[in-house]
């Protein structure tokens, strides 16, 4: 079926047609759709279609509890859903200004960091499928698991773990946790070595992903690229150390670019990435049998919450880029107003609708990977 | 050809024995490979790669991804199903070959879920498709979709499976939804009710105001249309 925006004409006879790309297309992440219209093979002109996955985010959160918006939040980000949360909780704490426990800041960088890790294995897998190599795919999803599983016992789900509330974490961590996912980062990092050379170095990946793709630094800031994606074209630019939260200030951890600003090194960031998210996780793991305390502050009532009047802004850094909550309260029970600045929307729709232009039909798939665009949270 | 033609026409189904154990052996071959199309309608289709890959591996039940609606057996919705996609749902499912069975993955497919006062999701599944089974749970783990796969394999075994038949007998009533939601003018490409007499499936509730209303505003569809589903403007200079 067409877009809903669609209008059909007929057209003077002439080599270009148009095809639909998507929204069910194993190509393409998640329900999304592209129209493309095609010279040959050659993409002339790409559009993006989306409100496939519209649920009204914003609107819905304004006739939710505060605290119950925590458990909405996650759903905005399907493959990542920790940052959401968190930035969430960031936002209506410095509404109140509530105290965070240490505690409870190093198990949200935790948290923070697994995820990253396993949004990261998951969109390689993806990227690698695009490209044909299947055995990768396999490999990430599988490790991805690993981390699915540490999530599970710690907060209690698989995918959304709802960890967070406004002033603290839920639940302290089970016996035997940091020996587990010492073990788990140990086990990852010794496949890092094989993921080399079953796909970074493979000649498949490299000779299709270089030069496909292709922004430069200007582009990238002018079209409001962030997160891996920016930092791929060269720009050294991160949250987590440009401004920190939580307790980012006292991790030490690289901010890897790589320069070319195409697929390849777009995708080369996030396997940089990984090593940096697993050298954190190991500086928390050695960190948090110190760090001693309660893990929440207390909160009123939270069915009879009314939060001070006032607007915040709140960033972190997500595995896509730049995630960011504008929260206004009216002093009541309810939020006034909540605005998400995802990374996707930027990445899905304009960038991607440029980069596919001039390439090859089969190249699509592999930019849309490449962004790491993720369409739930384009559509919200 | 003319071999063919002596293959004797099994036309007494209920009384023949021979017909019957061929009935049985087609269900079973029918519920051991099974293709998936999965349609990413919502967030439970994050569960799907790990219950296709190695770790719970699906293939094993003899179930695999398919990418084209044509050849799938089954379709997976997985999660919430907002209006602009629902359209594409039934469109899809129109177009699969019968048998077919649908599974609504989510508690999102049975009752809205986390949506259930969203201006912008269906929050019922079954109103618009017949449904054979619901997973539900946010989000149900892989081994929950497994299992769901597993009970439709028996009971597609046992002939329990046969909800597309009501979408033929029940036409009308999933038409009115359809059109509640969508307009009056909703019309697919598929002609359902040409394809129910083929079928033999033609109940009450085929035909009703709902499908009166659609011969009403039912568009005969040209050649090119048929394959864009619209009509088509005239150029403007
Ligand atoms: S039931 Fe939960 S996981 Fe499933 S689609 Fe709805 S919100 Fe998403």
């Amino acid at each position: 079926m067409r877009p809903e925006n669609y209008e059909a004409q007929r057209h003077p006879p002439s080599n270009e047609f148009e095809l639909n790309f998507g929204p069910n297309h194993p190509g393409i992440e998640g329900n999304y759709a592209l129209k493309v219209k095609l010279h040959g093979d050659v993409v002339v002109e790409a559009k993006a279609d989306g409100g496939y996955l519209h649920r009204g985010f914003e609107k819905l959160m304004e006739q939710r509890l505060w605290i119950q918006n925590i458990a909405l939040v996650p759903r905005i980000c399907v493959p990542d859903p920790s940052p959401m949360e968190v930035c969430y909780a960031m936002a209506v704490e410095e509404l109140c200004g509530l105290d965070v426990p240490q505690r409870a800041q190093w198990l949200r960088v935790m948290q923070l960091e697994l995820s990253r890790i396993a949004a990261h294995l998951f969109t390689f897998g993806g990227h690698a499928a695009t490209t044909g190599m299947y055995s990768t795919m396999y490999w990430g999803v599988a490790d991805r698991d690993l981390i699915l599983d540490l999530f599970e016992e710690f907060t209690g789900g698989r995918v959304y773990s709802i960890y967070n509330i406004p002033g603290g974490v839920r639940r302290e961590l089970p016996d035997g946790f940091l020996r587990r996912i010492s073990e788990t980062l140990d086990y990852i990092e010794s496949r890092l070595p094989d993921y080399d050379n079953l796909f970074f170095k493979n000649q498949v990946f490299v000779k299709r992903a270089k030069g496909t793709g292709v922004m430069s630094q200007e582009q990238a800031l002018a079209w409001g690229v962030t997160g891996p994606n920016l930092r791929a074209t060269g720009l050294a630019f991160d949250v987590r150390r440009d401004d920190p939260y939580l307790v980012y200030d006292q991790l030490d951890f690289e901010i890897p670019t790589e320069a070319h600003g195409d697929a390849w090194s777009r995708t080369l960031v996030r396997r940089l990435e990984l090593v940096e998210s697993i050298r954190i996780l190991r500086q928390v793991v050695a960190a948090l049998p110190d760090i001693r305390g309660p893990i929440r502050a207390p909160i009123p009532n939270p069915l009879a919450w009314n939060v001070p009047v006032g607007e915040v802004y709140t960033r972190v850094e997500s595995s896509k880029g730049e995630l960011c909550y504008f929260v206004v309260s009216d002093g009541g029970p309810k939020p006034y107003r909540v605005h998400v600045r995802g990374p996707s929307s930027m990445h899905a729709v304009q960038v991607l609708e440029k980069m596919s232009v001039g390439s090859r039909i089969e190249d699509i798939a592999q930019t849309m990977f490449s962004l790491d665009a993720c369409p739930p949270e384009v559509d919200r | 050809m003319s071999s063919i033609k002596q293959i004797p026409v099994i036309t007494e189904r209920k009384g023949n024995p021979l017909a019957r154990v061929f009935d049985e052996f087609v269900r079973f071959c029918r519920s051991r490979s099974l293709f998936i199309l999965h349609y990413c309608t919502g967030c439970g289709a994050i569960e799907l790669p790990p219950a296709m890959t190695s770790r719970f591996d699906m293939e094993r039940l003899g179930i695999q991804p398919m990418v084209s609606p044509r050849q799938a057996d089954i379709l997976l919705i997985t999660g919430y199903v907002s209006i602009k996609t629902l359209k594409r749902v039934i469109l899809t499912y129109e177009q699969m070959g019968s048998p077919k069975y649908v599974i609504g993955i989510c508690s999102c497919t049975v009752n809205g879920g986390m949506y259930w006062q969203s201006y912008a999701t269906a929050k019922k599944l079954d109103e618009y498709m017949p449904v054979d089974l619901y997973i539900a749970g946010c989000m149900p783990r892989p081994e929950a979709v497994l299992a769901g796969l597993q009970k439709l394999m028996d009971r597609i075994h046992s002939g329990e499976a046969n909800s597309w038949e009501d979408y033929f007998r029940n036409y009308d009533y999933y038409l009115g939804n359809q059109q509640k939601l969508f307009g009056e003018n909703w019309q697919t490409p598929t002609d359902i009710i040409t394809e129910a007499k083929h079928y033999d499936l033609i109940d009450e509730g085929t035909f009703g105001k709902h499908t009166q209303l659609l011969e009403q505003h039912q568009k005969p569809l040209e050649a090119l249309d048929m394959r864009l589903g619209h009509d088509l403007k005239e150029p403007t200079e």
